[in-house]
């Protein structure tokens, strides 16, 4: 079932034309990069304000709702980007230790994101959970880049 | 000392080795410049598009400004380091690579975008909070504009007919590791 998905990923016609040019793999990557930056780095400018690390002629709730936009638009560029890399070598990648790594630390990572990081911006948290979401969200985060650059090595 | 000569010096350091040969040290010193990547870049992306008038509009420029500039600067220490690190692992190839040469062009570019845009726009960012002049918004698309350039000659390093071509048949996965060579 799943080799047949990835057959047919492999197969499908925006994996040829990935594959058939020598320069669109490196092009995607590049935005891949990209939207990581946008989106991870925005998310570890309002990590930082929780912690106290800067940022503080801003509230964090203020800077989570200024900067919500770019870290989506970053996150969507991401997961459009991945899975079309994914696609080109489907079957490589899903038995590479460090993609399986990274997708679960990435899985983790959103649901956190979209789940208790919300919270913690809110005025009413106390600190300490506040930077312990921070960190939380630095680490799991760092994981993903982390395990997504060593999978060109294990 | 020809430029040969010097880069095969390099190779033969004993830092260089242990970067190229270690195993492990390549792919942490990429992953830890990846992430000041992302560190710098976000802090550099909000800052250009404050300028531009996309986020934060409620807050002055220079609260934007002064706020994000000393972790910019942690961000850009590391990856310069870092990349550094990584050139001296593999100078004899690098020399070789076009896209290596294009990122270094953008990199100096950057500095003439500084200089040039200091005296009007970064030097003052006070003078920017009545209104955001025509001339800091170009310094932003620009700095955007090499911003992604950077990102995009960097990547296309690992993938320069010196590293290794990509063949049809074989894996990409570990087509831009040194120990594949």
């Amino acid at each position: 079932m799943l080799a047949e998905f990835f057959r047919w990923l492999v197969n499908s016609p925006w994996s040829h034309v990935i594959n058939g040019y020598e320069w669109i793999f490196p092009a995607i990557q590049s935005l891949h990069f990209i939207g990581f930056a946008l989106s991870i780095g925005t998310i570890a400018i309002v990590d930082l304000r929780l912690l106290g690390l800067g940022m503080r002629r801003q509230a964090p709730a203020e800077l989570a709702a200024d900067l919500a936009p770019w870290t989506l638009a970053g996150i969507a560029v991401m997961l459009i980007t991945g899975p079309l890399m994914f696609s080109t070598d489907a079957v490589a990648y899903h038995f590479n230790p460090s993609f399986q790594f990274k997708m679960l630390c990435l899985m983790l990572a959103l649901l956190f994101h979209f789940t208790l990081h919300r919270r913690a911006v809110h005025p009413d948290t106390p600190p300490i959970a506040a930077k312990l979401a921070a960190v939380t969200s630095l680490l799991l985060w760092t994981a993903v880049v982390g395990g997504g650059r060593m999978i060109a090595f294990i | 000392m020809t430029i040969p000569s010097m880069l095969e010096w390099i190779e033969s350091t004993n830092l260089s080795i242990a970067i190229r040969e270690g195993g492990l040290p390549y792919p942490i010193i990429g992953g830890v410049h990846l992430l000041a990547i992302a560190l710098f870049g976000g802090m550099l992306l909000a800052t250009d598009l404050r300028l531009l008038g996309w986020t934060m509009r409620s807050r002055p420029f220079s609260d934007v400004w002064h706020q994000f500039r000393p972790w910019k600067r942690v961000g850009f220490v590391i990856v310069v380091v870092t990349g550094l690190l990584l050139a001296w692992a593999e100078p004899v190839r690098l020399y070789d690579s076009p896209s290596f040469w294009v990122k270094m062009a953008l990199f100096a570019l950057v500095g003439v975008h500084a200089l040039v845009f200091r005296a009007k726009v970064y030097g003052h960012p006070e003078q920017l909070d009545a209104g955001i002049s025509s001339r800091a918004k170009l310094a932003a698309a620009l700095s955007l504009i090499l911003w992604a350039g950077l990102v995009v000659s960097g990547r296309l390093i690992a993938f320069d007919a010196s590293f290794e071509p990509v063949s049809p048949s074989e894996s990409r996965l570990t087509h831009h590791s040194p120990s594949s060579q």
